[in-house]
């Protein structure tokens, strides 16, 4: 039970890079890729292909399965044969995008393409030919693929290079524990914190919320010397629920104090994820989507028109970066609108799509947009729901706040920031 | 194939040059430049005895550039890799452990015969190497090696070894210990073997749960696969198992919080206390609901998994149906996998928020998504006895938009709920008669039609309604005949003195015009019932059906059970048996061909089966065997067909409407038997059927009816469903 390998296809559905395959047929890897770009040219929307698609194989005996991602421009496949986990392809294959990214920042194919002798070791490193992962934590990644970084290329021009020059890596692995590296030396000893919440939720037309639920995360940017044993304690922890967390998190302790108590593995990591459910009487507990929208839509032969009105709820808060977004339906050609506070819209043909964007919703006025649109469909079908995203800068749903970072097994004193980030992503029935 | 002359011009001969330079740099540069050809499918291959000689360096980047090119030729051209066997050996007693590890690894993957007999010796140190990162890379090289010589695993004691290894002081190495083991054990059964190869003691379950916690994702699964092939000795064992599982629920990996969720189920059987079950159940929620924060992809597998687990505990959700709701933006199969998910959840309390989401639903642009939406609509009716009045209102409601899909979507929704609540909406029926002629798919009218002639006494012009379907019958497709013969039937003897001529008229055209012998046969039927003895006409045509359930499960108890066992694999995403769907690898071939040859068999046994109309638990099993369900012209493959067959789609257990001629029959005979067996199982239901065809029907044409063609397979089994459903 394992997975059969790798290959990543640029947004035309050409092969980038491909893992060994080193026992299987040399179609094999092939098949999927044509099984995949066939799955996704007969299908309407490209969403709508299934994640695990059927793939019959080269003779009758041995079908297998290719599960697929798409990332960026770029789609990742996981062919597998054999009755095995999907969701650990897609366990592998998100781990293995989050690893390119962590090497190369933005993922492109010229990136990829540029960096291939990485992306190769990488393969070899990750994913045993057997199908097993290996390593795949970026702390011990590092020690045996060096990134690309420009030290690394000025080293390899003067003639210093590869692995055996560095002196930390002669015993990889060495450290006792295995999400830490062992020998970390910082001159400034600091850690990050970013607070992302993200609120989903789902508007009915009077206005309350069906469904409105905040999924949080903790990331972590850890530049400590040596082998810190942290222990991170925050405000409002008990409206936290369904928590999932790194594996250095003694989960004891979090079950007993709610207090998060770990030794970080070092650089960039994700130390937890939570639901956010606010304490309330009643039994479901709903966050509050800040803000209202104001719809009228009303529908005609070969067209409609839209007003709508915009206000925040937030008192002192600005909204960013707000999109407002209507499917107007199969044959839509056009729009005209008006929209205040010089706010933009844009109408997308292709996708059919009406938006409005504001830069900067402010918790006082009012925003309209008003206008009109046009259809070769006799009856338009706009979608049910206007889409809304937005971001909050500098604010959290569930105001957590870091009150105490106490550090042991090391004697000097970090510095601390924590940042908080909140998103929106709500549709809004009419 | 004998090795080439070096090249002599072109961009092969200048990287020869190169790979043969002083300057250590263009020779890296250059194996860089002969491995990017490489993966372009450029040959390459000529180049061999110059990349060759750069393999013995202190550059482990450089080291590993070359062995990626040996790998790529391993297969094509094994003689040549013979030429490195002596540095790989050479490098497995290297200082760096990088390097060892990195040398016994290659050797594995490089499925050279010849490189193999190389290979005991130097994988013999690895094994017992100081460096946790060489044995346990050494570890999985045993899984190789077996794969393509399990002999010299066996004669070299490497099984022993790897046994003894799980008690290792560094996690990771257990780890990788066990996946090997699980590999060998796997590809043993594969290929017959009978002893067991990897059996899980008490001793190694105590070692494997310490290791648990201390190493990666990948291994934590592995781990806990292997624990769950264990069997409990005692409940106070299963308690103690699940009690370290648990905290695994808490992983921030979804592959490890599933294949917990497995082991808790396996292990919660051996479990006695009651009150640690429903504590444990109630623990597997929270991740679960987790899960659907994850991108869709990961939902899509989780929300499978979960429908499975709702149907062998319908209790772990209960007060989480509101992050089911569906968002527009969606992808299909997330949402109609939420769809089926929210009517599992539904009960009298939700059920209000689920109706206007539902109707919300109905009114999308997506018209799959809007008719299973307005299936789902009458699942809840069906399922909820309190709520059916308000799914009836949303319907009528629906049909007041006159979108022609969502009409005819709801007719047939509107039908079973008449065959669960049998005269209860009669108010409805104007309504539904108003909208007969938007109805043009088959399976709108025959619901229609049957409504009809259920209620023909009800309803005033009765006579003129089918009237209009008699005039047009024989352009109507078969469903749609058969549904019209049996409501003017039904009408003939409950309206006698108006609808004679009627009667008349569809059973001369359905004995004489007709070209389908299913609706010839069911018109001779009816002819001889109503000539002979119209008392037994009535008795049977007019008989009362028992109404129709909701069923809990999708598949039988038995598959039920097997596929929890196999939560998150493949098997419990397609809910189906992993045999029906995969073969057991590159090994297995034969083994597969023997499966293929059993399922053969099955079919024929189902259309035996079918033959005989045998019900009861021979049935349900086979409902199992739906390995070739026609795939609706569908892009999607096998998963879509599944989402298709696994929707438990009230409408197809309506016997009434089935294009399928034997659920009409049994449903016009199902009478004569009915009156004896009210219970589940069916006492005798061959009894009933025979008494039907036997003394009554025209001698040429009964036995058509008996064989269906291959091709109605799939409608055959959800016959069978009927069956059950029936009695």
């Amino acid at each position: 039970m394992a997975i059969d390998g790798l290959i990543i296809l640029d947004n035309t559905g050409r092969a980038i890079a491909q893992s060994g395959f080193h026992s299987f047929p040399s179609a094999y890897p092939l098949l999927h890729i044509d099984a995949l770009n066939s799955a996704l040219a007969n299908s309407p929307r490209h969403t709508d292909v299934d994640p695990v698609i059927y793939v019959q194989g080269l003779n009758l005996d041995t079908p297998s399965a290719c599960c697929h991602i798409r990332r960026g421009e770029l789609r990742y496949l996981c062919p597998v044969s054999g009755d095995v986990d999907p969701l650990y392809a897609f366990a592998f294959l998100q781990t293995f995008v989050d690893i390119l990214r962590e090497y190369f920042g933005h993922l492109s194919a010229e990136t990829l393409k540029d960096n291939f002798d990485i992306v190769y070791q990488l393969f070899e490193e990750t994913l045993d030919s057997g199908g097993h992962p290996l390593t795949t934590s970026p702390n011990a990644l590092r020690d045996i693929v060096l990134p690309p970084t420009l030290l690394h290329k000025v080293l390899s021009v003067a003639g210093v290079s590869g692995l055996a020059s560095s002196s930390a890596n002669s015993h990889p692995f060495a450290s006792p524990i295995p999400w830490r590296k062992a020998g970390v030396r910082y001159n400034n000893n600091e850690i990050y914190f970013d607070v992302i919440e993200t609120l989903e939720a789902i508007v009915n037309k009077n206005g309350q919320p069906a469904v409105s639920t905040v999924w949080g995360s903790v990331d972590s940017n850890c530049k400590l010397s040596g082998t810190p044993d942290l222990l991170l304690t925050s405000s409002n922890a008990q409206s936290l629920m369904d928590c999932s967390f790194h594996p250095c998190v003694r989960l004891q302790r979090w079950a007993r104090d709610k207090v998060l108590s770990f030794v970080p593995p070092d650089g960039k990591f994700r130390l937890m994820d939570y639901r956010f459910a606010p304490a309330t009487a009643s039994a479901v507990s709903q966050a509050a989507v800040p803000f209202i929208l104001r719809t009228g839509v009303a529908v005609d032969e070969h067209g409609g028109s839209i007003d709508l009105t915009l206000s925040s709820r937030l008192t002192t808060r600005t909204m960013e970066n707000v999109y407002v977004e209507l499917y107007l339906g199969e044959g839509a050609t056009g729009a005209n609108c008006l929209a205040s506070h010089n706010a933009s819209w844009t109408f997308n043909p292709k996708s059919q799509t009406l938006v409005w964007e504001l830069k900067a919703v402010v918790p006082s006025a009012n925003y309209t947009f008003r206008g009109s649109f046009t259809s070769t469909a006799e009856n338009p079908r706009p979608s049910r729901a206007f889409s809304v995203r937005f971001e909050i800068p500098q604010h959290n749903f569930s105001a957590i706040k870091i009150e105490q970072l106490k550090l042991t097994g090391e004697v000097y004193k970090p510095y601390k920031g924590m940042r908080g980030t909140s998103f929106g992503n709500v549709e809004w029935r009419w | 194939m004998s090795m080439r002359a070096p090249p002599r011009k072109g961009e092969n001969f200048e990287l020869a040059a190169d790979l043969n330079s002083e300057y250590k740099e263009k020779r890296k540069d250059a194996i860089k430049r002969v491995i990017a050809n490489m993966t372009v499918q450029k040959d390459v291959s000529g180049l061999f005895p110059d990349v060759l000689k750069n393999m013995q360096t202190d550059d482990l980047e450089q080291k590993k550039l070359v062995y990626l090119y040996l790998m790529n030729y391993a297969k094509t051209q094994p003689e040549l890799v013979i030429l490195a066997v002596n540095t790989f050996v050479k490098d497995t007693d290297d200082p760096n452990p990088l390097v060892r590890a990195l040398a016994i690894r290659t050797m594995g993957c490089l499925r050279a015969e010849k490189i193999i007999d190389y290979l005991c010796d130097p994988l013999q140190k690895c094994l017992k190497d100081d460096n946790p990162y060489v044995r346990k890379t050494a570890a999985l090289c045993v899984a190789k090696l077996y794969d393509l010589k399990p002999e010299l695993v066996i004669e070299n004691g490497f099984l022993e070894q790897l046994r003894d290894m799980i008690a290792d002081s560094n996690p990771m190495v257990v780890a990788n210990t066990v996946e090997a083991l699980s590999d060998i054990h796997i590809a043993a059964v594969a290929s017959g073997a009978t002893k067991d190869t990897f059996v899980v003691t008490t001793d190694i379950v105590n070692k494997l749960l310490v290791a648990l916690n201390e190493c990666s994702e990948w291994g934590r699964v592995a781990i806990l696969n292997a624990l769950s092939r264990y069997t409990a000795e005692d409940a106070g064992e299963s308690e103690h198992i699940c009690e370290r599982v648990v905290p695994q629920f808490q992983h921030a990996n979804a592959s490890v919080v599933l294949t917990a969720i497995k082991v808790i189920m396996i292990h919660m059987r051996g479990i006695n206390s009651e009150s640690l079950t429903k504590t444990l159940i109630r623990k597997m929620a929270p991740p679960l609901v987790t899960l659907l924060s994850n991108p869709p992809e990961v939902q899509w597998v989780a929300l499978r998994n979960i429908n499975l687990l709702l149907q062998k505990r319908p209790d772990i959700l209960t007060n989480e149906m509101r992050v089911f709701f569906c968002k527009y933006n969606d992808p299909l199969y997330v949402k109609v996998e939420k769809l089926d998910i929210m009517v599992r959840l539904a009960t009298e309390h939700n059920v209000d928020p689920l109706l206007s989401e539902l109707k919300e639903y109905a009114q999308e642009v997506d018209v799959d998504f809007v008719r299973r939406s307005i299936k789902a609509i009458g699942q809840t009716a069906i399922k909820i006895d309190e709520a059916a009045e308000r799914c009836v209102n949303v319907l009528l409601e629906l049909i007041g938009t006159r979108v022609s899909y969502v009409v005819q979507e709801a007719v047939v929704v509107m039908k079973d709920i008449f065959r669960k609540y049998p005269s209860t909406y009669e108010g409805v029926i104007p309504t539904l008669c108003a909208n007969l002629d938007e109805l043009d798919e088959p399976e709108a009218k025959a619901s229609l039609i049957w409504i009809i002639g259920e209620y023909a006494k009800k309803i005033d012009n009765a006579d003129e309604l089918l009237g209009i379907f008699v005039d047009t019958f024989t352009e109507e497709s078969y469903p749609v005949q058969l549904q019209t013969l049996t409501a003017v039937v039904k009408l003939y003897l409950q309206k006698p003195e108006s609808s004679q001529g009627l009667v008349q008229k569809v059973l001369n055209t359905a004995t004489k015009d007709c070209d389908s012998p299913d609706v010839r046969d069911r018109a001779y039927i009816y002819w001889r019932l109503l000539s002979t003895d119209p008392g037994a006409a009535k008795a049977v045509v007019l008989a009362v059906r028992p109404p129709i359930t909701l069923p809990r499960t999708t598949v039988s108890p038995a598959l039920l059970e097997e596929l929890l066992g196999e939560i998150p694999l493949l098997a419990s995403v397609y809910h189906k048996p992993a045999e029906t769907f995969v073969g057991r690898g590159r090994i297995g071939a034969d083994s597969m061909q023997r499966k293929g040859t059993d399922l053969a068999d099955d079919r024929l046994a189902t259309q035996k089966a079918l033959q005989t109309v045998a019900a009861g638990q021979q049935a349900e099993n086979l409902l199992d065997f739906d390995d070739d369900v026609p795939n609706d012209g569908q892009p999607s493959g096998l998963a879509a067909t599944t989402v298709l067959a696994s929707t438990p789609a009230a409408a197809n257990l309506l016997a009434g409407t089935s294009s399928n001629p034997l659920d009409d029959l049994v449903s016009i005979f199902g009478s004569a038997s009915l009156g004896a067996t009210s219970s589940p199982a069916p006492a005798n239901p061959m009894g009933g059927f025979g008494f039907g065809t036997s003394p009554l029907a025209p001698a040429p044409a009964v036995t058509p009816v008996l064989s269906p063609q291959p091709p109605a397979q799939p409608q055959a089994q959800s016959g069978q469903d009927d069956l059950l459903g029936l009695f």
